[in-house]
């Protein structure tokens, strides 16, 4: 850290000294280079910590330096109310741009963006507003309390004040707690959502970012060369820009930088071999994608991670046990859970037929059936991921059905997934991070007026996530990457996020699944303290050792419907139960059997 | 840490270094372009090498390599070599400003090129404050509008071109129902808003006007419209290969007009992608007919078949032109950059290929187009009115 600190102050001096090196043509692609910096951490933002596919930023920096150009050339208006007119005009269209990614991602994200821009581009070259194929020039020099801006020198000064801060500004976004949240929106976004990030707001959140950077880097394009032309925004600029944040590294803010001036000054380097230079960026790009996905600012990590797995490390990790003492207060009691007449219906199937069920505050309850059965599918409705066709389920009262996922989150819903949904580049502590953090998407305003607030805010969550991994043995694993961990440390993992959330209701899908013997015991001690410390535990589960050991009572789902619900001892007699779940081959007698014995234990 | 303390050590003796390095002077005093009196010429040549104007750069490369080697075969200038520099710019009106400071820091008196004006304008004001001339082939009027005194032109702009056109179309044939087919590139529109207005300047209002893109390769929506209003001169504004499909496909939509276009329309590219029926009767604005329409250019064919091993056509026509110029103006400012070659070039008054230049203070040096018509695949020069 004090290393770090002590890296940027000496980068910082070496900018500030920089330009007595250079001569006039050194310094113009040094600006040059500064503004493709700023785009690309705009992109790294979007794409490498938010994961949305954005080919758009291209336009985001257009439009806010055509906005530049008209403003002042046609309109009349100063530098910079202009400048200040043309981010506001960026960020609009940034939301603009954004609003597809609420309804697609991957690819589809891409193929959206990239037209959006395409549409910018004939627009400008159609357009007469913007001058057509000859574009506007004759842009006034920005005033700056008499210094004159018309020598690149001082410009970089302006520009290394402006980048500063924008650098600053990014690297404290991505590493609090928005940042956190839009990482783990990227990771997995049903999991973001179920524990309490915002997914919508976020995505969006993205792509305004990504056109406040296109803006700013517009704005200083537009004073630095004071004349735009199509060509400068074109598509061919768009991939040098992703080129730029793959090489570098686009989940590093740094590695964005990084990439983007190397490109910058070997693009400039290699003008004269430009067709090679061009098959040149595409090949190093395929290579990085297929061999350091990380880019650039990935293979220092990746080094590490070589040598540490040749040295053998003399402390292993262990996984330390369960310590249940309560984290909430005595008088924390779980919520209620009533479903009632639930029906889903998918195209011609049906999922669910009219199942209702209520489970009592404080209670565990089992839900079992056979695969199929729809048990899975409930859960999905219940925390807000699928939709009914009919019916409705209310937690506490309120009706949760038709609220979206991290709304149920602040509620008090939290959950597990069937097939572990962690964030998987994210460490263990950050995982729990996301969940810890309560924070509503209105407090955002902070970033930019109070981020003091933010930091105090962290230093908080993370005192409080240090806490949950010791309670929960994980202490030792908390920078490890939650992929790298064995199976069994990872279910606990996502038991400890759901509980991050400090929920009152807790829906655990098949928690006991790829368990050892001695895993299922301790996950057993660990779900009755949960329900100590007041919260009402509803699971699917097959181990049924488990099942008849742990819930108070338990529902039996079969093709959609409920056809058995009470105690565990009453439910496993029961013959339909036995016909649909166990099969003909099992005795009813064995399970009677078994029941006693796990309720001995 | 012993380790992470040596090199932050290191670090800050680094940056101290450099600081001290500098700290004597202001940034950027010591970089004034240095201007040597004697070895070569520093000549530079700024064109499209890749992308979609390449062709275009490869050509105006040939130009002015043609007449350097030239000068320097005959002694160059006082005794001085020539040394021609190529940069590729790319198309790119970002890049091009970063050649202009180049061009500026490594001491180059003079810039042949560019041929896309959207990167010629970018780099004026940087010439402009680096005191080097430029003697460009774009066309577009957005670059006397720069209103740069180190700018020229080493042809006609649009206006000119239309000008011709127009006199030679409605004056003189008397045609009256004209439609425009042109594209949104910065010739396309330079071209179409020039012809628009030597049309308005003879009251006539066109009756139609279609503008495509410059990556369209289909016409026909844009033609059938043109075809209802039956127009007896369909005038084409895009470059050799688009001019040249718009008017094959005008042809098998069965359009009759005659075509009309400037300097593009004259060429064998055009020629070729057109085909020779299609082609015929089409009428042509340009500085620069054919390689055989005086002795002047014969030769210079002939010599741009033996340097390059094919065939002259008029962007290497109007480097040559434009370099000869420069190289002119250089004898007699005797070999004074800046200012003084400005001025120089705007006093030379030269007998090229494409005319006799003769500057005025917006950089255009030919006032004037000739008229020919395609006839049986050659362009014939049609004699002036």
């Amino acid at each position: 850290m004090r290393l770090r600190v002590g890296g940027f102050a000496v980068a910082a001096v070496a900018a500030w000294f920089l330009p007595y090196g250079l001569d006039l043509y050194g310094i113009h692609v040094i600006d040059i280079a500064i503004v493709f910096a700023l785009l690309a951490v705009g992109l790294g933002l979007a794409m490498g910590v938010a994961g949305q596919i954005n080919l758009a930023q291209v336009a985001f920096f257009g439009v806010s330096s055509y906005a530049v150009a008209i403003l002042t050339t046609r309109a009349g208006f100063g530098f910079w109310t202009a400048a200040v007119l043309a981010l506001l005009a960026a960020t609009l269209v940034g939301v603009l741009v954004g609003i597809p990614a609420l309804r697609m991602q991957s690819h589809y994200l891409g193929i959206v963006t990239l037209g959006l821009a395409l549409a910018f581009t004939n627009w400008v070259t159609n357009s007469t507003v913007t001058g057509g194929a000859d574009g506007i020039s004759g842009i006034p020099v920005p005033p700056l309390f008499g210094i004159d801006l018309s020598s690149e020198y001082l410009y970089y000064y302006l520009e290394l004040v402006v980048f500063g801060l924008a650098l600053a500004f990014a690297g404290f976004v991505a590493h609090t707690g928005l940042g956190r949240r839009m990482r783990a929106m990227r990771d997995d976004s049903l999991a973001a959502g179920a524990v309490g990030a915002p997914v919508p707001i976020l995505r969006m959140t993205a792509f305004v970012l990504a056109s406040l950077y296109g803006g700013v880097a517009g704005v200083l394009y537009a004073g630095l060369i004071r004349y735009v032309a199509p060509e400068t925004f074109s598509i061919a600029n768009m991939f040098l820009l992703l080129a730029m944040v793959i090489i570098g590294g686009r989940q590093s803010i740094l590695g964005c930088v990084v990439g983007a001036v190397a490109l910058a000054l070997l693009r400039e380097a290699l003008v004269d071999f430009s067709v090679y230079a061009q098959l040149g960026f595409g090949i190093v790009v395929v290579l990085m994608v297929v061999f350091a996905p990380t880019g650039l600012a990935g293979i220092p990590a990746r080094l590490r991670r070589l040598v540490r797995r040749r040295r053998t490390s003399d402390h292993r990790a262990t996984l330390r046990p369960f310590r249940p003492e309560p984290a909430g207060g005595p008088d924390r009691v779980g919520a209620s859970l009533e479903i009632s007449g639930i029906s889903k219906q998918f195209r011609g199937l049906r999922a669910l037929d009219d199942v209702s069920m209520s489970v009592a505050p404080g209670e565990i309850r089992g839900v079992v059936g056979p695969n199929g059965s729809g048990k899975t599918t409930l859960f999905n409705i219940v925390t807000g991921i699928y939709g009914v066709s009919s019916g409705s389920a209310s937690v506490d009262g309120r009706v949760v059905t038709g609220r979206r996922p991290h709304q149920l989150s602040q509620l008090g819903l939290a959950r597990t997934f069937q097939n572990l949904r962690l964030f998987g580049q994210m460490t263990v502590r950050d995982n729990v991070l996301v969940a810890l953090d309560r924070s509503s998407m209105l407090a955002v305003w902070r970033y930019l007026l109070w981020p003091v607030g933010i930091w105090r805010a962290e230093r908080d969550l993370r005192a409080r996530a240090d806490d949950l991994l010791e309670r929960f043995g994980l202490t030792d694993f908390a920078e490890a990457a939650p992929t790298s961990l064995p199976y069994g440390i990872q279910r606990r993992l996502e038991i400890a996020r759901a509980m991050a959330t400090q929920p009152r209701l807790l829906l655990l899908d098949e928690p006991a699944a790829g368990l050892n013997g001695q895993e299922v015991g301790q996950l057993g001690e660990i779900v009755r303290a949960i329900r100590a410390d007041g919260v009402t535990v509803v699971l699917i589960e097959h181990n049924m050792g488990l099942v008849m050991s742990l819930c108070d009572r338990v529902t039996v789902l079969a093709s959609g419907g409920v056809i058995a619900d009470g105690t565990p001892a009453e439910v496993a007699v029961r013959p339909e139960v036995i016909e649909a779940y166990l099969g003909d081959s099992m005795n009813t007698a064995d399970i009677a059997a078994e029941v006693e014995s796990e309720a001995v234990r | 840490m012993p380790r992470t303390a040596t090199a932050r050590l290191l670090l800050c003796a680094t940056a101290l270094a450099v600081a001290t390095a500098g700290a004597c002077s202001a940034p950027g005093s010591d970089s004034s372009s240095q201007e040597s009196s004697d070895g070569p010429f520093k000549i530079a040549v700024v064109n499209a090498q890749s992308g979609q104007l390449s062709s275009l750069g490869q050509w105006e490369w040939k130009g002015a390599k043609l007449a350097a080697d030239e000068w320097n075969a005959k002694g160059g200038i006082d005794g001085r070599t020539i040394e021609l520099e190529l940069f590729d710019d790319q198309g790119d009106p970002t890049v091009g400003t970063n050649i202009a400071r180049k061009l500026s820091s490594e001491g180059f008196v003079a810039m042949i090129g560019t041929a896309e004006s959207a990167v010629t304008v970018a780099m004026i004001p940087i010439l402009r404050q680096a005191k080097i001339p430029n003697i460009t082939s774009g066309q577009s009027p957005a670059i006397a509008e720069a209103g740069s005194p180190y700018a020229f032109y080493n042809g006609p702009t649009s206006n000119t071109y239309d000008e011709s056109l127009a006199r030679y179309l409605v004056d003189d044939k008397g045609h009256r129902k004209i439609a425009l087919i042109s594209n949104n590139g910065s010739y396309g529109k330079g071209e179409r808003d020039a012809f628009t207005s030597a049309l308005a300047d003879r009251g006539i209002t066109p009756v139609d006007d279609q503008v495509v893109t410059t990556d369209q390769k289909d016409f026909s929506a844009a033609l059938t419209s043109i075809r209802q209003k039956a127009p007896d001169v369909l005038f084409v504004g895009a470059e050799e290969v688009a001019a040249g499909l718009i008017v094959k496909q005008a042809r098998e939509l069965g359009i009759t007009a005659t075509i009309a276009g400037a300097a593009p329309m004259g060429t064998p590219v055009y020629l070729e992608t057109a085909g020779v029926t299609n082609a015929e009767g089409t009428v042509v604005s340009s500085p620069y007919l054919s390689n055989d329409t005086d002795e002047a250019s014969r030769a210079f064919a002939e010599a741009y078949q033996r340097a390059h091993g094919e065939e002259a056509e008029m962007h290497g026509a109007k480097a040559y032109d434009g370099a000869n110029i420069v190289f002119t103006a250089l004898e007699s400012s005797n070999g004074a950059g800046g200012a003084e070659l400005a001025e120089a070039i705007r006093g030379t008054e030269y007998d090229g290929l494409l005319g006799d230049f003769d500057f005025d203070e917006s950089g255009v040096g030919i006032h004037e187009t000739s008229i020919g018509v395609i006839t049986a695949g050659k362009l014939t020069a049609e004699p002036a009115s």
